[in-house]
């Protein structure tokens, strides 16, 4: 009887996704790259993760190296460089958040504002452009500005009579370095979605403020944000999840010895250990103990958000 | 002493040499072979089927090696981990080449030849290889320094001739402007670095003079010598070094300490180029053009070729001075060519001919063979004149550097296991190269080498565990000193007991045990 019942709606649900997929087929289609995008570059490298549970040696291969369970996280956590690496990632991240995330934010209402369109559209494009430029030169720009001989930063400093500064071996510079060199390349392009979502906003809200004698600022303030939230908070959830992540190609470009003690982080840590030194096994750990923890990192906030907002990505 | 090495290896040649007739005096098999090649290394990063040289072995031997080289990258650093990372790659795909090549593969055969990935070659050298045999008869000690932990020989190296590497180096037209002379104690190699830095010796009135430069960091390191420290125990940086029969690490010993003291002062006091770390290769090239760089220490050949610069500065002069005395009164160069690198090739494990493959090996290993792989093709690039090889003039004018007109052909690959011909580098070397060699020859400055170990699979467990972090450590702990952010002294204490809390000495016991397994 249960059995039965269940069937049908079974059966309904079946043929209605096979007309819809009838109709919309192109939609599919179009989808489908991305598919298999995700499965040989995302899903099928998930079969490797077992390696962070494993003596993995290259010429066995992956099924016939045998198990060693939690050895290699044990060897990780009693790793003081490990631990350092963590935290270095988080107070990065925090700092990206913290002033990267709003960054484009303030980059996009500004740029509302603006009334003259052809400042308004070169403006724009001169604050897209570094993040079209490979992270090998942004990495080069940033090593020739800050060097303590002929950098452009050094040379400022020395017209207020101040003591050049070796910028890129000071543990406490490297920080600030990095999280503005970031939001300088990335804030322009990422302000192009809330551009987007602000011309989204129904005008008439506008001009029956216009009406009502509504200040600039008050429009923006009371129109213009509470409109876009739902993107800002969508962009955060993302921002979340990628909290992990920071751009780790450029830290390998810009660190020293002599600035691991805050430049560190958990990805630049298994480059060394999985590629330089060969130890893909404890290397495979390291990362899928990050991807575990950006995994609740995101669906903490998802949920959160929902719960507060009734805003989420799913 | 490089010329009796030379005889020998060319008598050697000869007596083997008459057993064939002359015509096949080389060709190993009567149809022609061929075996697929991996080879990755910095200058070429696959093997080329055109190259002269290649094509002339084809013709000797009747073996045409083609390439199949995987992850092929032109990468390099002072690790070579592109190269690594390239046999890595290769092994991942499951399919061992008939034969692989490459540099730093040392570890690698020694680590997965065991495991079936390799074959063994000393069966196969005793009963097909009578040239290589006869080396290593000769060369016990090479033989041991290349054995993995099973006792196995799995690749055939590529062994450097002549002893010198680097040496310092230093404007004898500045000192000459400052009436100084050359240094011979510590003391006054300081006060030489700082009459550069204050008395304005390029004459342009601004005191913008470097000092001591270096086109690699680490070369920094090389004057805790003159503390009684040391840097590294072999031409590899940081490595480990033997004393008294043991095992140790540079890092961990008391003249490196007062050596980084003095580094870390001399630093801040300007001596040294304050953008050492971040300058890069090109430092040497920007800092001599620019008339700008003092002293610095590197590579005999290239760097005594920057005394072309004589053209465009006005009595350049950038020559070898013999290292100056430490505290001690210890005189001595760190660095020099070991006879042995982990460069060169091995068998496969699933090579169907490896009786042909370890003959070819051998070849390479004969006169003819030995020359091909050191001069190039007789006719093309050298003809032989009294029993020698000598470079063709065209070779030797031109612009192009002779090394790189060779690597081009196929010859001075270095990822092939031959033994190199130093006089293939004497007939290009200016003068004051050969000055400077003198100089040190003279001297006797060169110390010994630690030519490293082959691990048991336990023992590698151990060392891939621990040593990285210690490492890492080591180089943030160093670089922190010189800059000025930290203070040797105070953080001394400290510093070792990291070390040890990071299983420092599990690594030495490894080391230690491994090199007693191979060396006694």
């Amino acid at each position: 009887m249960a059995a039965a019942r269940q069937a049908k709606p079974l059966k309904q649900k079946l043929s209605r996704f096979v007309d819809h997929f009838r109709n919309d087929w192109q939609i599919y289609l179009m989808l489908l790259p991305t598919i298999i995008w995700m499965i040989v570059f995302l899903y099928k490298p998930m079969y490797g993760l077992q390696i962070a549970f494993k003596d993995y040696s290259i010429f066995r291969g992956v099924a016939a190296s045998p198990w060693v369970g939690f050895e290699h996280f044990q060897t990780l956590f009693s790793n003081d460089q490990f631990l350092r690496a963590i935290k270095n990632t988080i107070i990065i991240s925090a700092l990206n958040l913290l002033f990267g995330f709003p960054a484009p934010i303030i980059l996009a209402l500004m740029f509302n504002e603006i009334l003259h369109a052809t400042y308004k559209r070169t403006a724009q494009t001169i604050v897209y452009l570094p993040h079209f430029i490979s992270t090998v030169i942004i990495a080069g720009i940033v090593t020739t500005a800050f060097s303590p001989t002929a950098g452009v930063v050094n040379t400022m400093i020395g017209w207020f009579g101040l003591d050049s500064i070796y910028f890129l071996t000071k543990p406490e510079w490297f920080r600030p370095i990095f999280v503005s060199t970031g939001i300088w390349q990335e804030a322009g392009f990422g302000s192009i979605v809330f551009l987007a979502a602000i011309a989204g906003v129904n005008p008439s809200l506008y001009e029956s403020a216009v009406v009502d004698g509504a200040s600039r600022w008050q429009m923006m303030w009371r129109i213009t944000i509470p409109s876009i939230m739902p993107t800002i908070i969508i962009m955060l959830i993302i921002r979340i999840g990628n909290i992990m992540e920071v751009s780790f190609e450029l830290i390998i470009l810009l660190y020293q010895p002599a600035t691991w003690s805050t430049a560190d982080v958990v990805n630049t840590f298994v480059y060394r250990q999985g590629l330089e030194s060969g130890q893909y096994d404890v290397a495979a750990a390291a990362g899928l103990f990050n991807a575990v923890v950006a995994f609740v990192l995101v669906m903490t906030a998802n949920t959160l958000s929902r719960r507060y907002s009734r805003t989420s990505l799913w | 002493m490089n010329k009796t090495l030379l005889t020998t290896a060319i008598v050697a040649g000869a007596v083997f040499g008459t057993a064939a007739n002359a015509q096949d005096e080389y060709k190993i098999v009567d149809e022609p072979l061929e075996l697929s090649i991996q080879m990755n290394h910095k200058r070429y990063p696959v093997y080329e089927e055109d190259w002269p040289v290649e094509q002339e072995a084809r013709a000797l031997t009747n073996i045409h090696l083609k390439d199949v080289t995987v992850g092929a990258n032109i990468r390099t650093d002072s690790e070579n981990t592109g190269k690594t990372e390239a046999l890595n790659l290769m092994l991942a795909t499951g399919k061992i080449p008939d034969i692989v090549g490459s540099s730093r593969i040392k570890d690698f055969v020694n680590q997965y030849g065991p495991e079936g990935a390799f074959l063994p070659l000393n069966d196969l050298i005793n009963e097909h290889a009578p040239n290589l045999k006869k080396f290593f008869e000769e060369k016990p000690e090479i033989k041991a320094a290349l054995s993995a932990a099973d006792g196995n020989m799995y690749y055939i190296p590529y062994l450097p001739d002549g002893k010198y590497g680097r040496a310092y180096f230093i404007r004898y037209d500045w000192l000459d402007a400052l009436k100084l002379e050359v240094p011979e104690t510590v003391d006054e190699f300081e006060a030489v670095l700082r009459a550069f830095k204050t008395q304005d010796p390029n004459g342009n009135g601004e005191a913008d003079e470097v000092p001591y430069f270096a086109r690699q960091w680490p070369e920094l390191l090389r004057l805790v010598t003159l503390w009684d420290g040391r840097s590294s125990g072999s031409d590899t940086y940081h490595d480990f070094l033997v004393e008294d029969g043991e095992i140790k690490h540079p890092y961990a010993g008391e003249g490196y300490r007062d050596g980084i003291k003095n580094v870390a002062r001399w630093y801040e006091e300007g001596l040294v180029d304050a953008e050492i770390f971040t300058r890069g290769s090109s430092s040497r090239e920007f800092l001599l053009s620019e008339n700008l760089g003092g002293v610095t220490h590197d590579w005999f050949a290239s760097t005594a070729g920057y005394n072309r610069l004589s053209a465009d500065i006005d009595g350049f002069a950038f020559k070898a001075f013999a290292p100056p005395a430490s505290i001690s009164g210890k005189r001595i160069e760190e660095h020099r060519r070991i006879p042995i690198k982990p460069d060169g090739w091995a068998i496969g494990g699933t090579n169907k001919h490896p009786v042909e493959t370890i003959k070819y090996f051998d070849f390479w290993f004969t006169e003819a063979g030995r020359r091909l792989a050191n001069f190039g093709v007789e006719g093309q690039h050298y003809d032989m004149v009294d029993g020698k090889a000598v470079f063709k003039d065209s070779v030797l004018n031109s612009d192009e550097p002779v090394n790189n007109q060779l690597y081009a052909v196929g010859s001075q690959l270095q990822a092939r296991g031959y033994f190199q011909d130093y006089n293939y580098e004497t007939q290009w070397s200016n003068e004051f190269a050969l000055e400077g060699i003198a100089l040190y020859d003279e001297g006797d400055y060169l110390i010994d080498q630690f030519l490293g170990v082959a691990f048991t699979a336990d023992e590698q467990k151990v060392y891939d565990k621990f040593w990285p972090g210690i490492r890492d450590y080591m180089l943030e702990r160093q670089q922190t000193w010189i800059l000025g952010t930290g203070d040797v002294e105070a953080d001394w204490d400290d510093y070792i007991a990291q070390l040890n809390k990071q299983n420092f000495q599990d690594v030495l016991d490894v080391m230690n045990s491994a090199y007693k397994r191979q060396y006694k």
